[in-house]
């Protein structure tokens, strides 16, 4: 199974763009307006998935995960303001002994930062964060209750903090960053509400639920290291990053928890949008 | 401002506490009490049971439990956990594992079966039609006949609708469901919607929003729209004890109704949607959460009566007669006679 999903991992990096001379394209003679990183990763997830409308155990297996991230700078205020959009998704497979469970999950979030730079290397940033999201767990060997859907949205408390250690071949950026949803509506269905009586006679005026941090603690939180990579004439930036993605609720007598530890893999783009000439900013988002 | 962050952030980081289950163990106890509290907590009738026959779900524990301390393997466990659940006396709870699944048959094995599909044949013939899964075919005397087996297929409207035209010209129709087992509420909800002219009201469905016995939501009404082709003639339904669940739910639906007689025995009842949840050593059990209410708010989990209650004969047996079918044609023409006599012919 790891073996597999290494490979699959593999198999898609190859398919990315392998994007020449990122970082180092700030030369005298080209203004960036807008400066915007992009990163897609692919990596395996570790799941433990509890869901008690389906089952009161918790489900363990190994997933598929994908982010892609854009990072960029605002166009105005003098770069005072940083924006994030970030997309992840994981599918996998978890069993409680022959009981088997699967799942997928995707999120999308929009985040703005406000960054303190403390000094040269190290980077704080503060900020919202908007996220939507939504999936299913399905367990095949259930009856009418064969499926849990999520579905959810929260503003967010977003916090990273970036490190940078310059190197020959350009710096290696170390990332620490961490999500908090803080208020938001969930899916909710009642304690022993089927998807019949929800979806099929449409009695679904009690299924939205409001959510907080005392009925859904959550958190997701990144750590990642760019790392510069040369080879002949070619260079580029390689993310190794590990992303600890908890979803909890307690709501309506219904226990959740969907846990993912995801370890990736991506290549970071540094995408420049040209002004003008004859002016020059050596900057990065970072 | 970095100092007001972390006031804010860190007390929110911290509340990320774990959301967990109260767990039992992957052991014989573990397992029987997962089971137990399972049922407990989420099983829908209980009150209902304590009524017509007195469960104590409370004793059933302490009776089974020296059973599962002194079980010596799995499929003894399996077993007796099957035999705790049969206490229950509901034909949607079972236990689902390598060893198979254990059920409950008393609702219908401990009656007359009052269905044979050798004397059907007889009725039947060899031209009938079949649509959805559905047989029909007119039997003499300008009647028709309709045998659904099953619900565990979807029904379409616009295939009811065309037999129900190819069926127009007859006095009435027999819609048999004897031995239907069930399968899917939608799809004897799409058959029953061909029989009523306006949106009517037909029952209600409760769900649990608790883990105690009576933690019930409101009861929220269930409704039939008319659909397709609308049959307005006399329809005589045909029940037997192997009536159970979706089907049950059938002849909930239709019984109400003006042009409906219910003939037969009584349902096998079953008018809990189950759910089904997991024990900590991964086995299935699949227990009725949602109770569903007639017209009056009454349970029918103990089964349906008939408006007139007709079993098949050893005389009409032996003859090859199915003496369900031939009183529903009695009734049938002496309405068709009754009606004519109204319009004066």
């Amino acid at each position: 199974m790891i073996k597999r999903a290494i490979l699959y991992t593999f198999a898609l990096l190859l398919c990315t763009p392998f994007t020449l001379r990122a970082q180092q394209i700030a030369d005298d003679s080209i203004v960036p307006e807008r400066i915007v990183v992009k990163c897609s990763s692919y990596g395996i997830t570790y799941m433990n998935n509890l869901d008690t409308y389906l089952s009161g155990y918790n489900h363990t297996g190994r997933g598929l995960y994908y982010s892609n991230e854009k990072f960029r700078d605002a166009r105005t205020g003098n770069y005072r303001w940083k924006y994030q959009t970030l997309l992840t998704a994981n599918t996998g497979i978890t069993t409680l002994h022959d009981n088997t469970q699967l799942s997928g999950m995707v999120n999308y979030s929009w985040s703005g930062f406000h960054p303190f730079k403390i000094n040269n290397r190290l980077q704080l940033l503060a900020g919202a964060q908007i996220q939507a999201g939504g999936g299913a767990l399905y367990i095949p060997t259930n009856g009418n209750n064969l499926v849990s859907v999520k579905l959810r949205t929260a503003v967010a408390a977003s916090g990273a903090a970036i490190y940078h250690i310059p190197s020959k071949r350009g710096d290696y950026i170390l990332r620490a960053q961490a999500d908090v949803p803080l208020a938001g509506l969930m899916f909710a269905p009642e304690f022993g509400q089927s998807y019949y009586e929800i979806f099929g006679l449409q009695n679904y005026s009690r299924t939205i639920a409001f959510s907080h941090p005392l009925n859904s603690p959550c958190v997701r939180g990144t750590f990642s290291v760019d790392i510069p990579v040369a080879w002949r004439k070619h260079s580029t930036t390689i993310r190794l990053a590990y992303t600890a993605d908890i979803f909890q609720s307690d709501i309506n007598n219904i226990r959740t928890h969907l846990y993912s530890h995801a370890f990736t893999v991506g290549i970071v783009r540094t995408i420049y949008k040209v002004k003008k000439e004859n002016n020059i900013i050596k900057y990065t988002p970072y | 401002m970095i100092k007001k962050l972390l006031t804010y952030l860190l007390p929110a980081i911290l509340l990320t506490g774990c959301v967990e289950e109260d767990r039992f163990s992957n052991s014989p106890q573990g397992n029987y009490d997962a089971l137990w509290e399972i049922i407990d907590e989420r099983y829908c009738f209980f009150e209902h049971a304590k009524q017509e026959y007195g469960l104590d779900w409370d004793a059933v524990y302490l009776k089974y439990k020296p059973q599962v301390q002194a079980a010596e393997n799995n499929a003894e466990l399996f077993d007796i956990y099957g035999e705790m659940l049969r206490e229950l006396r509901d034909g949607h709870v079972n236990l689902v594992s390598d060893y198979g699944t254990t059920y409950y048959w008393d609702w219908s094995l401990n009656h007359p079966i009052n269905f044979s599909d050798s004397l059907q044949r007889n009725y039947l013939g060899n031209k009938f039609r079949i649509t959805n899964g559905i047989k029909y075919t007119t039997l003499p005397d300008s009647i028709g006949y309709i045998y659904v087996g099953s619900f565990e297929s979807s029904i379409s409207s616009d295939n009811v609708s065309l037999m129900l035209l190819r069926l127009a010209e007859n006095k009435g129709i027999i819609i048999d469901i004897r031995n239907n087992g069930g399968g899917m509420l939608t799809a004897a909800e799409a058959l029953a919607e061909h029989f009523v002219t306006e949106k009517t009201r037909c029952g209600y469905i409760q769900h649990k929003t608790g883990k105690g016995h009576d933690d019930f939501s409101a009861p929220e009404p269930l409704y039939l729209e008319p659909k397709g082709v609308i049959w307005g003639k006399p329809v005589i339904l045909l029940t037997n004890r192997g009536v159970y669940s979706s089907a049950n739910h059938f002849v909930m639906l239709m019984k109400p109704l003006p042009q409906i007689t219910v003939i037969g025995d009584k349902t096998g009842g079953g008018s809990g949607l189950p759910l089904s949840n997991t024990l900590p050593n991964g086995w299935t059990v699949r227990f009725s959460a949602c109770p569903i209410l007639d017209i009056e708010g009454n349970h029918t989990e103990f089964g349906i009566a008939p408006n007139e209650e007709v079993h098949i004969t050893p005389d009409d047996w032996n003859s090859g007669r199915d003496t369900i079918i031939e009183r529903a044609i009695e009734i049938i023409n002496a309405l068709h006679e009754e009606n004519n006599e109204k319009k004066g012919c």
